[in-house]
């Protein structure tokens, strides 16, 4: 799987001050230690960036490529920020994300098309979020279809099927994982990627590498392409890298019916099937979901 | 072949829980099917209507729901003994409002005596609501508990920020606990998780999921009692598998749709009719969505509701 490292985030305190100065040490110390860590794309997150965000997305590319030639996922919904980026990334680059509203559908398709790059197809449509795998359906044969007019080919459209947080609905969390079991007869040679980190939005903070990484192996089942992750969730990035066929076992057999004996699982077995039987929407999510 | 109508597959039950004591004591809860759906399975007890005695004279209600307790208003004992004796109350509920830091502010002590001569004067189950100020409603439930101790009052509402001192006083001095979670499913689970962690025991607990009334987000609250039940009854949720309480009375009076006069306002009709129309028809929402204790207001519209509980339960 290609993993997209998500910590050069604006939001982050450290990494939004050093945007702020243009001060380049953080950012690249940042970007030395998720590549260490075994990331593959580095996503620059600037935010809206509606003042300068063309300046700060050049310097940014422009620090981060003086320390790593990975290829980078430019992170913004600002356009000319967005094209800023694109100009000067010499790897090809991952435009993240372009939505199917009316107003940024057109002009990311251009700009992905300019630049050869490749782009997240983010599902979310003219009324917002889709409101199960149906509409997610309707909306991958929308983006492929007018990408393809523009003649950006699937090879370059990674689908992203919006991943929502456990404690708002289970059935969106559900829906993803349809979405992406009908993807491959959709949407023929395009990719896909996930927010990972979303699914466990507003949960216990220590615990959310568990929901993080129990829903990536529900995905990988599927045929999850790549994944937006954190990139020092260590276990999360030797799930991905095939380093534990044991545990991605389990869950997927879960997957298919098996309901596993609690009691002979070891606790970190147990982890992950408790975490799972949340995520299929057979258990209720609380925050103690671990502890029951 | 015949046709065959579909069931829904229940693998879980609500628990029954008795509140109150002696021999007026109510038993609430049993299911083992959704609401009402009584070809499928059982409502071995059937929803109960507390209803609402205030601590001290109401402010700005509506004529039409002052109006059947207006000699009474100014004594709980009276106001509780009246629903009893004139309207069959089967359980009262005493609204704490006098506490309410931002109003009256009386003192723990006060309070609890007030709750020690109602629940003294009845042999109803007692239902007690503070004003959910954690600071306030921890102080005066501690007192209450202890001067009523062993009466199993049902106390609340008992929520995140507060649910250990209360929960603490609840368990010592034998008392129910209402869970009360902000319409929100997990939250609701989670809080008895954590009542349950503390010692609270499984047959001492009833949940609130907190309620709206009809124009005010009643689907919401509809909603998620909806998916309580059907993670109750069909996943064997334990956790959610308690009988639900509705504070609602309060809810629909407050609107003001159900406040304003006819004069005021001619196109909204006959103020009585519409106040007590709002209160009945929102209960009875909650009751299809798996209401077990309706905590209701006006005696016109609790007739209502009682004649849709026999209506909806006739065999």
């Amino acid at each position: 799987m290609i993993l997209i490292g998500e910590n050069i985030n604006i939001m982050s305190q450290t990494i939004g001050a050093a945007l702020k100065e243009r001060n380049p040490g953080p950012i690249q110390q940042l970007v030395r230690d998720e590549i260490e860590a075994g990331i593959d794309y580095l996503d620059l997150n600037i935010g809206p960036a509606r003042k300068g965000g063309d300046e700060l997305m050049d310097w940014v590319v422009n620090a981060v490529q003086a320390v790593t030639d990975k290829p980078l996922s430019l992170d913004t919904t600002n356009p000319v920020a967005m094209e800023a980026g694109l100009k000067v990334a010499k790897n090809k680059p991952l435009i993240n994300s372009i939505s199917l509203q009316p107003d940024r559908l057109e002009p990311g398709l251009q700009l992905a098309k300019r630049y050869n790059a490749n782009l997240i197809g983010l599902l979310w449509g003219a009324e917002g979020m889709p409101r199960d795998a149906n509409e997610r359906a309707m909306h991958v044969v929308d983006f492929v279809y007018k990408a393809n007019e523009t003649g950006i080919p699937n090879e370059h459209i990674w689908i992203d099927p919006i991943v929502s947080p456990v404690s708002v609905e289970i059935n969106q969390v559900k829906a993803c994982i349809e979405l992406m079991s009908m993807l491959a007869d959709i949407a023929p040679g395009c990719k896909s990627t996930v927010g990972m980190s979303n699914i466990s939005n507003g949960t216990p903070h220590n615990l959310r590498p568990w929901l993080n990484r129990t829903y990536m192996i529900m995905l990988m089942k599927y045929g999850l392409y790549s994944a937006i992750v954190d990139a020092f969730d260590t276990d999360l990035i030797k799930i991905a890298k095939g380093e534990r066929p044991e545990i991605v076992s389990l869950v997927h057999r879960m997957m298919e019916g098996e309901k596993p004996d609690m009691a002979a699982l070891n606790e970190e077995e147990a982890r992950y099937a408790k975490t799972a039987r949340v995520l299929m929407g057979e258990s209720l999510y609380s925050h103690s979901w671990l502890e029951i | 072949m015949a046709f065959e109508i579909p069931k829904t597959a229940y693998s879980g039950k609500i628990k029954e829980i008795t509140l109150g004591k002696g021999e007026k004591a109510v038993t609430v809860g049993g299911e083992s099917s959704y609401p009402f759906y009584l070809f499928e399975g059982e409502m071995p007890h059937l929803p109960r209507i507390a209803m609402e005695v205030y601590d001290a004279p109401p402010e700005e209600w509506a004529e039409a729901a002052l109006e059947p307790f207006a000699d009474v208003v100014s004594d709980p004992v009276a106001w509780a003994n009246k629903c009893i004796k004139d309207y069959g109350a089967e359980m009262i509920c005493l609204q704490l409002a006098s506490t309410d830091p931002n109003g009256l502010d009386r003192g723990a002590d006060e309070a609890a005596e007030v709750v020690k001569r109602v629940s003294e004067a009845i042999d109803v189950p007692l239902i007690v609501l503070g004003t959910a100020n954690h600071d306030k409603d921890t102080e005066v439930f501690r007192k209450v508990a202890e001067v009523c101790h062993g009466k199993n009052l049902i106390l609340g509402p008992v929520e995140e920020g507060d649910y250990k001192q209360i929960g603490a006083a609840a368990i010592g001095y034998q008392h129910t606990v209402v869970a009360a979670s902000p319409i929100d499913i997990n939250l609701g689970k989670q809080l008895n998780i954590l009542l349950g962690n503390l010692g609270v025991s499984d047959d001492m607990l009833v949940m609130d999921p907190t309620v709206s009334g009809i124009g005010y987000g009643i689907e919401y609250a509809y909603s998620v009692m909806e998916r309580m039940r059907m993670a109750a009854l069909t996943q064997q949720d334990d956790k959610l598998q308690f009988p639900i309480i509705c504070n609602i009375a309060r809810e629909t009076w407050k609107a003001k749709e159900a406040k304003i006069s006819e004069a005021e306002d001619p196109k909204m009709g006959d103020a009585k009719k519409r106040g007590i129309l709002l209160e009945a028809m929102s209960a009875t929402v909650l009751l299809l969505a798996g209401a077990d204790v309706l905590i209701m207001r006006h005696p016109e519209a609790i007739k209502l509701v009682r004649e849709m509980i026999a209506e909806l339960t006739a065999s």
